[in-house]
């Protein structure tokens, strides 16, 4: 995969997200009570949005998504790896989780586009980070005003 | 009769042909002397609406009125004054009494107009020529009808205060509490602004008046708990108050206060209305804090049988483990407690809905069910080493306290956090002997705390540590732990959101701890719901309706398991709502 062609990028990206759908069904097969359970469902739903989403720009050849750069509120960097303890898992572990999800998928497709070597494929990077930097930052807005409300 | 008088009338047609000495105008505009009282002004941005002005018109000449493109809001009705020169008579005591001092007069007393309706305007709403008139009459520098500064509390002071958990606030003697409620206007401007709606003016006025019962009673149609709340409600109405527009505000909350603690519980019975007869049916109370009993106080009054579940040792939730003695002595919850509970409602205390008892059973034995559980997850720090032993959660150490136990916090604390329960863990942190450091990722403005609270911790001996984002939490040789933390400047990252905290690079920072307190926020206990409960949950928040029903027939929530306030009178407000949902949903009038 050393020169993606746009499909296989797209590919890439759809993987990441299905495997962001698998890690919710994860958690939610180990979640225990219904306000993880109606949480994670709602987080794994989104996930399942971005893959149709994905999926159709790949069948239209293009990707449309912002090219607007989103204000990065630096919340994720001092947020440590969490690891939930899956039956009691709390709102800030499953925020947490999501964040720090969303970084590192922001973090590698930056990575891509600083690698990739054609024009068209560096944009199509570009743009998954900035959407997955998106993502990023609403469940920062979330973390910041509903969990760590007094910090 | 004389002869004259028969003549005169035919003599003035001889007038009739002279030139008049009357005239269409005046022969000379002359102004009128520069504090001359003549047609009003209103600064409608100071204003706040608060219809003093109407209530001090003896001729009835002010009204106060809607007006476009001004919607009410907190401290502000959002009507605006509207005068009657039919009736003005000019005395300006509208002007004198205006607590905001918005109301002024041009010197103008010249308007010609062949339109009576002309003559009633609403002043700085309605434009006249005399809006920008510097002369006039306003009131003077430094007068004020009304008393500006309120009565002092007496308190203890600080250093006095460190020694013990003794209540720092006194109380207002009667002669004090008199003279603050004379300062009360009414304009009940403030009631808006109260969570609960309580009948701000009507109990301010029984203090005046020294009719402490009747003051009770109104205190208890809208809350159940005005000892403690007296002492630590958030007290939204004072920031309300029209009296604070231009001095400071009523002391609304010690007034309260004063009342609650004038009438001994025993007499409670004799002044308060009784429980209306058994409706037959039963109401199960998930969580004995404010919210919880404030629907059993008003369930129990509609005539239910009513049973609170409290899974810890004692009944008051937050306001007995979370506000310590200094703020709110035991004595004074367990009155409002003690008066809930002689109604019948029975507290079983130490049984935690979830283990042996579900939410299934209880609503299978009970005709309604009202959770209110309330945030006792306190949130961890979330950075590497926060699982430090000598990091501890602010929710728990205050619990310990109230337990009695010993806190072990060692000679050096840091509290990490900005919130009412950060300031109340660094201040018990302090009655322990410790010298304490509260650090905050952003600045003290905008911490969430109550500024009194913040005041007061500063004041005591905490040192507070501003822009400090936590990094790290590390063994430190000398034993302890150490704190590592990143300096940071706030930056105006997007036009109209709050500036947030951005690292300095390079600027780290580390300090030796005993003991570390995190703060930062608590999150609800909702394990005893299960998915086949039906109740709809959206971010670990039960989903209700404004009365508190949930998705799941029966059940209602409130308090701040679901509402953005987060305060013990909002609980409150939440509990009495339910408890009238309830009784409609069983049959009731709901009233």
């Amino acid at each position: 995969m050393e020169y993606p062609t746009f499909a296989e990028s797209l590919d890439l990206a759809i993987d990441r997200e299905r495997a962001a759908v698998a890690f919710y069904d994860e958690l939610l097969h180990l979640a225990s009570f219904a306000a993880q359970k109606s949480t994670l469902a709602e987080f794994r739903a989104m996930e399942e949005g971005h893959v149709t989403k994905l999926t159709s720009m790949k069948a239209g050849g293009k990707l449309k998504l912002s090219a607007k750069t989103v204000v990065d509120l630096g919340l994720a960097q001092s947020l440590s790896p969490s690891e939930p303890s899956a039956a009691a898992m709390t709102y800030q572990d499953i925020l947490v989780s999501a964040i720090k999800k969303e970084e590192r998928s922001a973090a590698l497709y930056r990575d891509l586009a600083a690698t990739a070597l054609d024009t068209d494929i560096r944009e199509t990077f570009a743009l998954l980070a900035m959407e997955e930097g998106r993502h990023k930052r609403y469940f920062e807005e979330l973390y910041d005003s509903e969990v760590a409300r007094d910090n | 009769m004389d002869i004259k008088d028969f003549i005169a009338p035919f003599a003035v047609w001889k007038r009739a042909f002279e030139k008049p000495f009357t005239v269409k105008k005046p022969i000379d505009q002359r102004p009128g002397a520069p504090r001359y009282r003549g047609f009003h002004k209103n600064d409608v941005d100071k204003c706040v609406g608060c219809g003093t002005c109407e209530a001090i018109c003896m001729n009835k000449a002010i009204d106060l009125v809607p007006v476009a493109g001004r919607e009410a809001k907190a401290g502000d009705s959002g009507l605006r004054p509207k005068i009657d020169y039919g009736r003005c008579c000019w005395c300006a005591l509208c002007v004198d009494i205006c607590p905001s001092g918005s109301l002024s007069m041009s010197n103008e007393y010249l308007w010609i107009d062949r339109d009576p309706e002309a003559f009633r305007y609403v002043p700085g709403v309605d434009k006249k020529p005399w809006d920008s008139a510097t002369l006039g009459y306003s009131r003077a520098e430094g007068y004020r009808l009304l008393e500006g500064k309120r009565v002092d509390m007496a308190e203890l002071p600080h250093a006095e205060a460190l020694k013990s958990f003794l209540e720092l606030v006194r109380g207002y003697s009667r002669e004090q509490a008199e003279k603050e409620a004379d300062r009360c206007v009414s304009c009940g401007i403030c009631v808006a602004s109260c969570p609960a709606h309580m009948d701000i003016p009507g109990y301010i006025k029984a203090v005046r008046d020294g009719n402490l019962e009747t003051g009770l009673r109104l205190l208890y149609e809208t809350n159940p708990f005005p000892d403690a709340c007296g002492r630590v409600c958030t007290h939204l109405c004072e920031e309300a108050c029209s009296i604070g527009s231009d001095g400071d505000p009523v002391a609304i909350r010690w007034l309260k206060r004063y009342i609650a603690d004038q009438v001994e519980l025993s007499n409670y019975g004799q002044i308060l209305p009784r429980a209306e007869p058994s409706t037959g049916k039963k109401v199960a109370v998930i969580g004995a804090g404010p919210g919880g009993l404030s629907a059993a106080y008003y369930l129990g009054l509609l005539g239910y049988k009513v049973t609170v579940f409290e899974k810890d040792e004692a009944a008051g939730g937050m306001l007995r483990y979370g506000i310590p003695e200094y703020r709110l002595p035991h004595p004074a919850l367990d009155k409002d407690i003690g008066y809930i509970e002689s109604l019948g409602v029975e507290i079983k205390r130490g049984v935690a809905v979830g283990s042996s008892l579900s939410l299934a059973s209880l609503r299978r034995d009970f005709d309604a069910v009202y959770i209110s559980t309330g945030l006792p997850v306190a949130y961890s720090l979330e950075i590497p080493g926060d699982k430090h032993p000598r990091v501890l959660d602010g929710v728990a150490v205050l619990a310990a306290a109230t337990r009695g136990e010993a806190l072990g916090l060692g000679a050096k604390v840091a509290v990490i956090g900005g919130g009412n329960v950060a300031m109340d863990a660094a201040r018990t942190a302090l009655r322990n002997g410790a010298s304490v450091d509260i650090l905050y990722r952003r600045r003290e403005e905008d911490m969430p705390a109550d500024p009194q609270e913040i005041a007061e911790a500063k004041a005591e001996g905490a040192r507070l540590i501003e822009k400090a984002i936590p990094i790290e939490v590390k063994d430190a040789k000398e034993g302890g732990a150490l704190f590592v933390w990143n300096e940071a400047r706030m930056v105006q990252k997007e036009e109209g959101k709050r500036p947030v905290p951005e690292a300095i690079p390079g600027a780290i920072k580390e300090e030796r701890y005993d003991s570390i307190i995190a703060a930062i926020g608590q999150g609800p206990e909702l394990s005893f719901v299960t998915e086949e409960d039906g109740i709809a949950i959206k971010r670990f928040k039960p989903q209700v309706s404004r009365e508190g029903k949930t998705s799941a027939g029966n059940v209602f929530a409130g308090g701040d398991l679901v509402n953005d306030r987060k305060d013990a009178i909002s609980a409150i407000a939440d509990g009495h709502r339910a408890a009238q949902a309830i009784d409609r949903l069983l049959g009731g009038k709901g009233v």
